[in-house]
């Protein structure tokens, strides 16, 4: 016998000798069934450049998950004040990254529920992400909790089994140009031109369609517009398109370290537009808005939550004291709060269906309207395609370095700074 | 026309900085024939040394660069002593996975240690600082950083060609034994070559933190974008690497701006495909 084939021998022998001391092993999946839980898998962009929204829902659904499987009679939301699901079942988490890229979302869903033969999915933050994971939950007829992926066109496609709980980018452009609106008649601000900057992905580029459909219908000319890659190492093209164009007015969908090196080129060209509002984006990113300083003043978005939001929702503060003890004392924001809404409606869900059998909890799922303290509208209740159709979000603009409330008027705890200040007066 | 300027200036600054991150590469490759897969890590790794020192110490990216240097160096020699002096005289293919295998290495251990987190240093000496001459804008960190560039390959080129130690350098690239009968150590020779190739994007790095967020992801399309220069080039030519990177800034921003921004990587990646294929050695290779 030859050396290779000798050296071969011993492997194909070490690999056997592997496989049978792991296989008992392997037998762990019915004893663990037996012990009455519910295995639930999370996809977020745990690196990568959006990675510390990722880190931060995750952490949001493991909170959700604490307050299901342990009695929190201080914690007024549903199920806080009983100990797991179903007379006994508790919630195990299986988490995977899918680095913000689809291809890897997708292998994650599969392996998820096909390896870890997790009940359901919780996922993804990026829309480009939960796109083919969801599709994957779909096939296999499992549920998929869409807690903050904002592009409309996922809950177009009449999917049974999955649920969304954000608003959409759609409802969101319409907000936006309402705000526009609002100003060009409160204070004549005379803004008729409108800049788009996204990023080249599902989010960004659904984003730009739907803020070039709300802007055509609100009479706004869109003069920019302006997709970049994700993770480029500079945006100064973008910018002089846009410094160009010199729209009064831009919606961006930028995420995470591409919204500073955003925010920062524009400072390095000397130019501002009259207003910029963000979609889900690295504004609501307190760790940016801190990190950016001054900078990141007078920007505003939308945003389902933010700490200054805690008069409207009094339900979340024992709640995030449990979130920040998972993020070094970071608060939620407007997307990690929706991945534990999304947790903590399908709990609910499953108890009301006294089953886990997948169809009956979609069913249910559809057909009831759910108590949600942690949501700005208070219910969450979805319809065809999966839509939550009382997410409800507010227009927020940083003012020393506090995201305050700006419109609708009647949630309004602060007066728009209108223009932006030009960076050298800040 | 005053666009137009503006636009080419940007292209010129990001250029000067891909240059230098490409003369490391190029000086690596020129001398020991060995692909470092490595290189945007260690431009990651500088960024986070700068960074740390910023936010520990207080000490500014304009002064930490000097010590994102140095520990690139020795970074760069100890690469050669710990995983490529056990590749040499082995298939070409060793070093490149080798290195492949530290790069995942160096970003996992920052993934680790740092979390994926980006970290934006502010209140930089440079940090949002710009000069105006005329109509055109200089943002003061990439100004520095194109400065530093310009420096740095200048005097590794220098080193390279006008000193008894770039004689040496060269002679070693040449041929290795013969150079060893004339009393060459060679193997002194690669660990600086490995060292200063290592300090240069280093160096690069240090300045970055003034503008740029820092992250572990941060040095894959740096170093991709080193590759593309030092191919374009010509493999081995620090001259070459210094103009393709260059045109690779001025390629990037003019696309970036003229054809669509999506466009400006098309621009770039299609201006190296034409390169190889009009002139497979490079620009200046022979």
């Amino acid at each position: 016998m030859s050396r290779g084939s000798r050296s071969f021998v011993r492997w194909f022998i070490l690999a056997a000798a592997l496989c049978l001391l792991v296989s008992p092993l392997t037998g762990a999946g019915p004893a663990l069934a037996a012990e009455k839980i519910i295995k639930i898998g999370t996809i977020f962009p745990l690196t990568g450049p959006v990675a510390t929204a990722g880190q931060r829902c995750q952490a949001a659904v493991q909170t959700a998950v604490e307050i299901i499987n342990n009695k929190h009679p201080e914690i007024k939301v549903p199920l806080a004040n009983k100990e797991g699901l179903l007379d006994g079942y508790k919630i195990v988490l299986v988490h995977a990254d899918s680095q913000g890229k689809p291809d890897v979302g997708k292998a994650e869903a599969e392996r998820l529920l096909n390896q870890e033969k997790v009940w359901a999915l919780i996922g993804a933050y990026n829309s480009s992400v939960s796109k083919p994971a969801s599709f994957v939950a779909e096939r296999m007829k499992r549920i998929f909790m869409c807690g903050s992926s904002s592009s409309a066109a996922l809950t177009q496609r009449d999917m049974k089994y999955f649920f969304r709980l954000a608003p959409t980018d759609a409802t969101e452009s319409v907000d936006f140009v309402e705000v526009l609106k609002w100003l060009n008649k409160t204070k004549k601000a005379g803004i008729k031109t409108l800049g788009v900057i996204y990023e080249n992905s599902e989010f960004g580029k659904h984003a730009a369609e739907e803020a070039k459909k709300a802007a055509a219908a609100g009479g706004f000319k869109v003069v920019a517009d302006v997709p970049f890659s994700p993770g480029a190492t500079n945006l100064n093209s973008e910018v002089q398109t846009l410094k160009g164009s010199n729209p009064d007015a831009v919606f961006g969908a930028v995420l995470g370290a591409d919204y500073s090196l955003w925010v920062k080129t524009m400072k390095q060209a000397k130019w501002l537009p009259k207003i910029v509002i963000n979609y889900c984006s690295g504004y609501q990113d307190p760790v940016i808005a801190k990190q950016l300083g001054p900078d990141a003043e007078y920007f505003m978005g939308s945003s389902g939550y933010s700490p200054q939001f805690a008069s409207l929702m009094p339900a979340v503060a024992p709640v995030e004291k449990i979130f920040k003890s998972k993020t070094g004392g970071v608060p939620f924001d407007g997307n990690s709060i929706q991945e534990a809404v999304a947790m903590l409606v399908l709990a609910q869900a499953i108890e009301k269906a006294r089953s886990l059998d997948p169809d009956k909890v979609a069913k249910t799922l559809m057909e009831n309207t759910w108590d949600s303290p942690l949501s700005l509208g208070g219910k969450v209740k979805f319809v065809k395609g999966g839509q939550n159709v009382q997410a409800k979000s507010i227009i927020t603009q940083l003012q020393n370095g506090q995201y305050k409330r700006i419109y609708p008027e009647k949630m309004a705890d602060a007066k728009i700074v209108f223009p932006m200040k030009p960076w050298d007066k800040r | 026309m005053e666009t137009f300027a503006q636009v080419v200036l940007d292209g010129l600054l990001s250029g000067m900085v891909y240059a230098l991150v490409a003369a490391g590469l190029c000086l690596i490759w020129g001398v020991m024939d060995v692909i470092n897969f490595a290189h945007g890590e260690y431009l990651m790794i500088a960024m986070y040394v700068s960074y740390w020192l910023g936010f520990l110490a207080n000490i500014d990216p304009v002064v930490s660069v000097i010590a994102a240097g140095v520990f690139i160096f020795i970074i760069g020699a100890l690469t050669y002593l710990l995983i490529i002096r056990y590749t040499v005289g082995k298939p070409p293919l060793a070093a490149l996975l080798a290195t492949f295998g530290l790069a995942m290495f160096l970003k996992n251990l920052c993934l680790n240690r740092f979390s994926p987190n980006f970290l934006i240093l502010s209140d930089t000496w440079l940090g949002g600082k710009t000069f105006q001459l005329g109509g055109l804008i200089f943002p003061a960190p990439q100004l520095a950083a194109a400065a530093l560039a310009l420096i740095v390959v200048g005097l590794v080129y220098l080193l390279i060609n006008s000193t008894r130690f770039g004689w040496a350098v060269q002679a070693t690239a040449m041929d290795r034994e013969a150079a060893e009968l004339m009393g060459i150590d060679t193997e002194r020779i690669y660990i600086l070559i490995f060292g200063i190739g290592g300090a240069c994007v280093g160096i690069a790095g240090g300045i970055m933190p003034s503008y740029l967020a820092v992250h572990p992801e941060v040095g894959s399309l740096f170093g991709l974008i080193a590759f593309v220069c030092v191919a374009m080039g010509g493999f081995g030519s620090i001259p070459g690497a210094f103009l393709a990177g260059l045109l690779v800034g001025v390629a990037e921003a003019l696309a970036g701006f003229y054809i669509a921004p999506v466009f400006k990587y098309i621009a770039v990646f299609g201006l190296y495909l034409a390169v190889v294929f009009l002139r497979p050695k490079g620009i200046f290779g022979w």
